[in-house]
């Protein structure tokens, strides 16, 4: 006893002695496969929260007591550990650790070992997402994520569309569900892209039923960057500046292939319009027939554009709290000559501070200021359809004001075509202002075991429309004479408090993880609206508020309207996983929605298994096998996005003239939606594996997912109002495979390269009794849904050719029938009934792409590093309706491509009509001459980067430096006769396209 | 002192808990709140002041009429074209009766038609709700004003079965029992409408319209009657038409407007003439709410108005060549200047056929208001009755027509319904038809004329009510009259009376063979 007590006293002397023997250790980390220094490795001594990391050539340096165990962890190596006894320099190699257990997902409402996931999950990481210079993440996911279809836009500031698993809903929103460090969003348009730290797409049911409602459309999950404990602070600057291009133009008819097209048509009307324009105009001088005018418009409303985007941040922690701040600035033009612009300032905070070793709290907030200055889209229409016969200005249009814009009209033509009043006498302001904020705290009952956390969020979000109207007057069918300013407020507050109590535990080979929650939710929004006219001032943006307009004229252009929805939650998670071979997870959530007046619970219930047979002992330490898991999940998912139900017959005010006085009535509608949740049902089975030393890695699964009950408008008879009711089916299925390879060949060469593709059939299953289709789409340009089709196809004729000759017409009774002539289109007789009718309407295709398939390809070079990206799709169609919509006006211009290849004499083509032709009506029907392979195959993005390693620069002390040369988007290859082939939902009309981008940039960390 | 410990821990959590669990009880009951909607059991229907806006709501949406509606009701006659050639073919082929039941503009009058039915009815049924909670004393303003309701649906049915026969007879806003009943006769549909305006004619005012203090402008008890007419006259039933057209004649209370011209322009509005007539305004205030039709369909593409600024239309109704000539042959100046505007281009088309080589000085281009119609693609001439004179449009409103009324039934129409009755034999009370024909005649500036004979009474309605509302078509269908409607190179047959029920009603409803 008494030598124990020595001994004891002995250690604590000794204790307290080496603690009076502090050394500083330094050392470099280097991987064990490659002998390359790891950067950013946790080097912490055991038992306390002293510790710091690696710099970028795997340096360290700590100040540590002899004795004291100091542990070196990184992830995607095993953790090593070592005691201190005297040693100064301490060199370390960590080996990769294959197996790769630590890697963490974060799931709903918690995280989970990505080893143990039984869902198909996708992480994206910061360095994948920062390569493409744009204002939103999602566009950044395209080509990388299989069964992610990700739609760009070109407009600034817009968010492009996005589609997880094809389209499982007709009535609601098939955005996926985006849950920002804890908060539900529709729309991350507000995110920095290089705030955030990862992206996991949560794609099938068993991984987002816990969501509840809305987690139909798939679940995307955001963290931000966050600090860590006991890191020195970092600064970061990250930031690139470049140009945009609009590529693939469309080349229109100019002036003598226009004129020719007019005379061909025999219209004496569209002759006499080329005659007028030579009168107005002046005859040229290379071709006495034609004007001396020849417009190419897209060229004329196009510009170079800029864009640029930078961010100053920095992050770190101490010992009891970790933070990360950072501001942003974004800025892109658009390329429509207008003012159309967006531009972007965002600052964030993220601190976690631990009150005790039980007890801690954090807040978090990201606040975004934008403002936007929207493009008049139609200008993309008009200039497809104006003369090249017409200038932009016409010095003769002396009425004209304030600027002497031509008008077609002047030369004959119907509509005034010149798009640039439409882009000049307009704009569109808005001012997006988002606040996202949130605070938690969280309590461990028992240490490491037991927790509780609650978590309030609240998103504020405000937009501010301003529409400007200028007056003008360039003739009479182009002019307004009364301004007008149009100003709308919406807001939305929306709230979720969170309550969470989870319970891990590990006994032996069995790890349990079980947890239990309840959510509040309210969403409000509030919209209000007033349009007035006649602005004294308009000319001064200074004078353009509400108070400067007419007083008479906000009587009926006021709008005020708004609606709360408040969700009540309840949901739990159990994982299993037993010798880390056999896994089960199970979730449910039961949710209320006021929104719902037919039943407002839903229950999503969910559960996975996983067989890691790579544990098995038949192939354990098998050389080529690293890792191999089954995945079998099935899972019910719910879609709250639908708008609400009324649940009884409602009143609307209108107002009607009764003997020269506006006054007002009541109209109540005869029927009304009586809706309860939108549920989808999901299985999905899939293989996670890695072979070769973890170099190649490869996901696949196969998944079916169906939503028995989804809303579809049903018409009423005799009222025909369209009522919304839970009755019909709809299902999406497909594969998706990805493959990963990396490999570091030596000291100075390494490469990654990966592919992923992705099936997609989407059919109709059912709809209401009764109920064969349902139309979409206007009459011209009819889109049906029925059952065994997509949703949405597209619905008309096929064309078989083009009649010849006089002798196919003589041969042909349908073409009898219709006094048809050579040039026409030859319709396909469907039923055979020797009659062309609506009735030989089939479905002509989907906009929704059967196959998309993306790929990346990474060398890096000493310093250098070079990458590039590919994707593309097949299998869609788009809707030409620039080319359709000759159904209304026949006289104007059409794109280089049909004014060549017209049909001009017998074999001159067999796919498009004359000139003559295109004016009939008979040519004019929705047919597969307007509908067009939407396929592409698109070089994505290269990047090129040098690192500049820190280290001394002509004699300076430099940080460390990557400068990168980005080309996004650079090469697109299709066939479609647009700009284009990106068309969000396969009508091309107004489509902004796309552009090109080419940026430097430049990354410094101190 | 340890337990105590660890109890107080483990109370923290559970006091939060139950906290957290009371407030749930009370969040639940949020899901029953429907924020931001009115029901129609949220109305006050104690407040019988309230009482008239169901009603209001029903003019409002008669009066709100797809611009389509009136052309495809009128296009077929041989007093109009549907213009050249252009966007809206399959219009243009309705006109020379070749249909397609699947042309959108068919299946949107149809719709149209009955949606307006049903909200008639609702507002029928709603006012029923507020006279039960009512005081007595306003027992009969209840009645008025669901009578009222059944005049106008009576007009729409009329409309619907004239366009397409056999049609349902809706009478209340919910369908199932009307449905039940299968189609209705085009017989069958007219004497329900004749029955319906029996019903209402005891409740209704008995003034003209304009008469009206508490709806100005709204249905009477000679609306009703004038309704009652119509569907008898397509019943052929002509002594019901002599009895109800007389009943409005000996009251005494309508007239004939004395200008034919500003009759179908602002002075004309709420006139004395007026029996029916759609109410729009843009209230004389170049900014702020506005009521108007659509009238840009029936004017001309291109002109030079008088006001500047003015915009022009689309050039989808264009008096016929025929209607031209026919109104030329009869001498006819202030009807044929009301009617039409010409263009040079339609001026010089009139001219190359060798009978009408010299026009009187006074056709020209230019109208009495000094608006000047230019030639335009699309067609010849532009309806007169649908424009409005820039002059008389509101300062700083543009748009064409607006502000204009359109009048749906006007006294000479009951005149001349009168007339054609007796020469179809019905027993006259009060005036001859020889009177009635000439009362119209004669505001047209045209002589007497003596013994009218049926012939004669049909080609007054041609020249005084050619482009309104298909009367003309619904006539000449009426007569079995078909070799007029082989017009200008068309060829009517039978057959063609009728537009083909559209493809997404026939896909949508048990309708049967037309």
């Amino acid at each position: 006893m008494k030598a124990r007590l020595i001994l004891f006293l002995f250690f604590l002397f000794s204790y307290s002695v080496s603690q009076a023997q502090e050394l500083t250790v330094t050392g470099t980390v280097t991987s064990a496969e490659d002998g390359f220094p790891v950067p950013g490795v946790n080097v912490l001594i055991k038992g306390t929260s002293r510790g710091t990391s690696t710099d970028f050539d795997g340096n360290y340096s700590l100040k540590v007591n002899r004795g004291e165990i100091v542990e070196f962890s990184s992830l995607g190596f095993k953790t090593v550990t070592v005691t201190i006894a005297n040693q100064t320099t301490l060199n370390i190699s960590l080996e990769a650790d294959i197996e790769a257990l630590g890697e963490i997902v974060v799931v709903g409402y918690g995280s989970q070992r990505k080893a143990d996931l039984t869902g198909a999950i996708t992480t994206v990481q910061a360095e994948d997402i920062e390569r493409t210079p744009t204002s939103n993440v999602m566009q950044s996911l395209q080509g990388k994520v299989a069964g992610v279809q990700v739609v760009g836009v070109g407009s600034p500031g817009d968010s492009p569309k996005v589609r997880l698993r094809g389209v499982g809903t007709f009535d609601g929103s098939n955005n996926p569900l985006y849950v920002v460090n804890g908060m539900f969003y529709d729309n991350i348009d507000f995110l920095n892209t290089s705030d955030i730290e990862s992206v996991s797409v949560l794609k099938d049911a068993s991984s987002s039923a816990i969501f509840g409602q809305k987690a139909a459309g798939g679940v995307i999950i955001i963290q931000t960057k966050s600090g860590k404990f006991e890191k020195k602070p970092e600064f970061v600057y990250n930031g690139y500046s470049g140009y945009q291009f609009a590529q693939n133009v469309v080349k229109m008819a100019n002036t003598e292939q226009f004129a020719t097209m007019a005379y061909e048509s025999g219209s004496s009307t569209d002759i006499a319009n080329i005659q007028n324009a030579i009168q107005r105009y002046g005859r040229s001088r290379i071709n006495p027939n034609l004007p001396d005018v020849n417009t190419d418009w897209y060229k004329e409303i196009l510009r170079p554009a800029t864009i640029s985007s930078h961010s100053i941040g920095v992050n770190g922690g101490g010992e009891n709290a970790t933070y990360s701040l950072g501001a942003n600035y974004f800025s892109q033009d658009g390329i429509m000559d207008m003012k159309n612009e967006y531009e972007r300032f965002n600052i964030r905070s993220n601190v976690d501070i631990k009150l005790s070793e039980r007890f801690k709290m954090g807040t978090n907030m990201v606040f975004s200021n934008a403002t936007k200055y929207n493009a008049e889209n139609g200008a993309w229409f008009q200039a497809y359809f104006a003369v090249p016969t017409l200038p932009v200005y016409d010095p003769l249009n002396t009425e004209a004001t304030p600027v002497a814009y031509s008008d077609a009209t002047k030369i004959g033509y119907r509509g005034s075509q010149n798009p640039f009043p439409t882009m000049r006498f307009n704009e569109n302001q808005l001012k997006i202002r988002k606040l996202l904020t949130n605070i938690y705290a969280e309590y461990y009952i028992v240490p490491e075991k037991l927790s509780i956390k609650t978590s309030y969020y609240h998103d504020y979000s405000s937009i501010e429309e301003r529409n400007v109207r200028m007056p003008y007057f360039i003739s009479q069918n182009s002019q307004r004479e009364t301004s007008s300013i149009r100003k709308a407020q919406a807001t939305y507050s929306n709230q979720i408090w969170d309550n969470v109590i989870t319970y891990k535990d590990v006994f032996g080979d069995h790890n349990i993880t079980v947890l239990g929650g309840t959510s509040y939710r309210d969403e409000a929004v509030h919209n209000l609206s007033a349009t007035g006219e006649d602005i004294t001032g308009i000319d001064f943006e200074s004078s353009w508020y509400l108070d400067f307009a007419d007083p008479e004229s906000f009587n009926g252009n006021v709008r005020d309207n708004g609606g709360r929805v408040y969700g009540v939650s309840y949901f739990g998670r159990a994982e299993y996983s037993f010798m880390d071979r056999y896994l089960i997870n199970a979730t449910i959530r039961a949710e209320g929605d006021s929104k719902f007046t037919a039943n407002n619970w839903l229950y999503t219930p969910a559960f996975g298994l996983g067989w890691v047979i790579s544990e098995e002992n038949f192939l354990k330490d098998n050389n080529v096998i690293n890792f191999l898991k089954l995945r079998a999940s099935y899972g019910k998912l719910g879609n709250g996005s639908l708008g609400r139900s009324s649940g009884t017959r409602t009143v609307s005010i209108v107002q009607t003239d009764i003997g020269d006085q506006p006054v007002s009535g009541i109209v109540s509608t005869s029927n009304f939606s009586n809706l309860e949740w939108e549920v989808t049902e999901e299985k999905d089975f899939g293989i996670s594996a890695r072979m070769f030393n973890s170099r190649l890695t490869l996901e696949a699964d196969y998944f079916i997912r169906t939503t028995d009950n989804a809303v579809i408008p049903v018409i009423q008879p005799i009222s025909n109002e369209i009522v919304r009711k839970n009755a019909g089916e709809i299902r999406n299925q497909g594969l998706e495979v990805s493959l990963d390879y990396n490999q570091t060949l030596n000291d100075n060469w390494r490469f990654n390269i990966g592919a992923n593709i992705s099936t997609l059939k989407n059919e109709v299953i059912s709809l209401a009794e009764n109920q064969e289709y349902i139309d979409g789409g206007s009459a011209e340009f009819r889109q049906r849904t029925r059952v065994g089709d997509p949703i949405r196809a597209f619905f008309g004729y096929e064309v078989l050719g083009v009649y010849q000759n006089a002798a196919e017409i003589q041969n042909d009774p349908i073409a009898m029938a219709n006094n048809l002539v050579p040039g026409d289109l030859r319709y396909r007789d469907v039923n055979g009934d020797g009659v062309l009718d609506a009735d030989d309407r089939v479905i002509l295709g989907s906009y929704l792409p059967n196959f998309m398939y993306g790929g990346n390809l990474g060398i890096s070079y000493k310093n250098f590093d070079f990458s590039v990206n590919v994707s593309g799709q097949s299998g869609n169609k788009i809707l030409n309706r620039k080319r359709g919509e000759v159904i209304f006006t026949s006289d104007t211009n059409m794109d280089a491509d049909l004014a060549i290849n017209r049909w001009h004499g017998e074999g001159t083509s067999n796919s498009y009509p004359s000139s003559a032709g295109l004016r009939k009506s008979w040519n004019q029907k929705l047919s597969t001459y307007f509908i067009e392979d939407g396929s592409y195959f698109r070089i994505q993005n290269i990047q090129l980067s040098y690192t500049v390693k820190p280290g001394s620069l002509l004699g300076k002390r430099m940080p460390e430096t990557r400068l990168t040369f980005t080309a996004e988007r650079p090469f697109t290859f299709f066939k479609y006769n647009g700009f284009d082939p990106e068309v969000q939902d396969g009508v091309d009309r107004q489509t902004y396209p796309v552009p090109a981008v080419y940026t430097m940039g430049i990354n410094i960390k101190i | 002192m340890h337990d105590m410990k660890n109890f107080k821990q483990l109370l923290n959590p559970l006091v939060y808990v139950l906290v957290a669990g009371l407030c749930f009880t009370s969040c639940e009951d949020k899901l029953k709140e429907q924020d931001g909607q009115l029901g129609t059991g949220d109305l006050d229907y104690t407040k019988t002041s309230d009482m008239i806006m169901p009603l209001i709501g029903a003019y409002a949406q008669i009066y709100s009429r797809g611009w389509e509606d009136p052309l495809l009701i009128g296009v077929r006659g041989d007093d109009v074209n549907a213009g050249g050639l252009g966007d809206q073919q399959p219009f243009a082929e309705t006109d020379l009766f070749n249909y397609d039941k699947g042309y959108w503009m068919y299946n949107s009058l149809w719709t149209n038609m009955y949606s307006d039915i049903l909200d008639i009815n609702n507002a029928r049924e709603t006012i029923q709700t507020y006279k039960d909670f009512a005081p007595e004393s306003a027992y009969a303003k209840a009645d008025q004003y669901m009578a009222e309701t059944k005049v106008l649906s009576g007009w729409t049915h009329l409309q619907m079965s004239r366009v397409w026969g056999s049609v349902f007879i809706i009478t209340q806003s919910d369908v199932t029992d009307d449905l039940a009943n299968g189609v209705a006769t085009k017989a069958e549909v007219m004497k329900y409408v004749s029955d319906l305006m029996d019903e209402a004619l005891p409740y209704l005012p008995d003034m003209r319209p304009n008469q009206r203090t508490d709806v100005p402008g709204g249905v009477t008890k000679y609306t009703a009657l004038a309704v009652k007419a119509l569907a008898n006259l397509e019943l052929e039933n002509y002594q019901e038409v002599a009895n109800a057209t007389s009943t409005i004649i000996n009251s005494n209370k309508f007239m004939l407007f004395n200008d034919f011209y500003q009759l179908f322009k602002m002075p004309g509005e709420l006139s004395n003439e007026n029996l029916f007539e759609f109410q729009y305004s843009d209230y004389g205030s170049a900014t702020g709410s506005v009521n108007n039709h659509l009238y840009a369909p029936f004017g001309p593409q291109n002109w030079t108005p008088a006001r500047t600024g003015a915009s022009s239309g689309w050039g989808f109704y264009e008096p016929s060549f025929k209607f031209i000539k026919f109104m030329l042959d009869r001498n006819e100046t202030v009807r044929l200047q009301t009617s039409v505007l010409f263009t040079d281009r339609g001026i010089a088309e009139i001219k190359t056929d060798p009978a009408y080589a010299t026009l009187p000085s006074w056709i020209s281009n230019t109208t009495p208001d000094g608006d000047v119609i230019n030639d335009f693609n699309r067609a010849k001439f532009s309806s007169g009755k649908h424009y409005l004179p820039s002059k008389q449009l509101t300062d700083g409103r543009n748009s064409y027509g607006s502000g204009k009324n359109f009048i749906v039934i006007r006294y000479a129409e009951i005149l001349l319904m009168y007339a054609e009755a007796l020469t179809k034999g019905a027993n006259a009370s009060g005036m001859t038809a020889d009177q009635a024909v000439n009362l119209v005649r004669n505001r047209a500036g045209l002589g007497d004329l003596t013994g009218v004979t049926h012939a004669d009474v049909m080609d007054e309605k041609f020249a005084e009510l050619a482009m309104e509302w298909g009367i003309r078509y619904f006539d000449l269908i009426r007569l079995k009259n078909y070799a007029e409607l082989s017009y200008d190179g068309r060829t009517f047959t039978e057959d063609k009376a009728l537009l083909p029920y559209p493809q997404a009603q026939v896909d949508l409803l048990p309708l049967g063979v037309q």
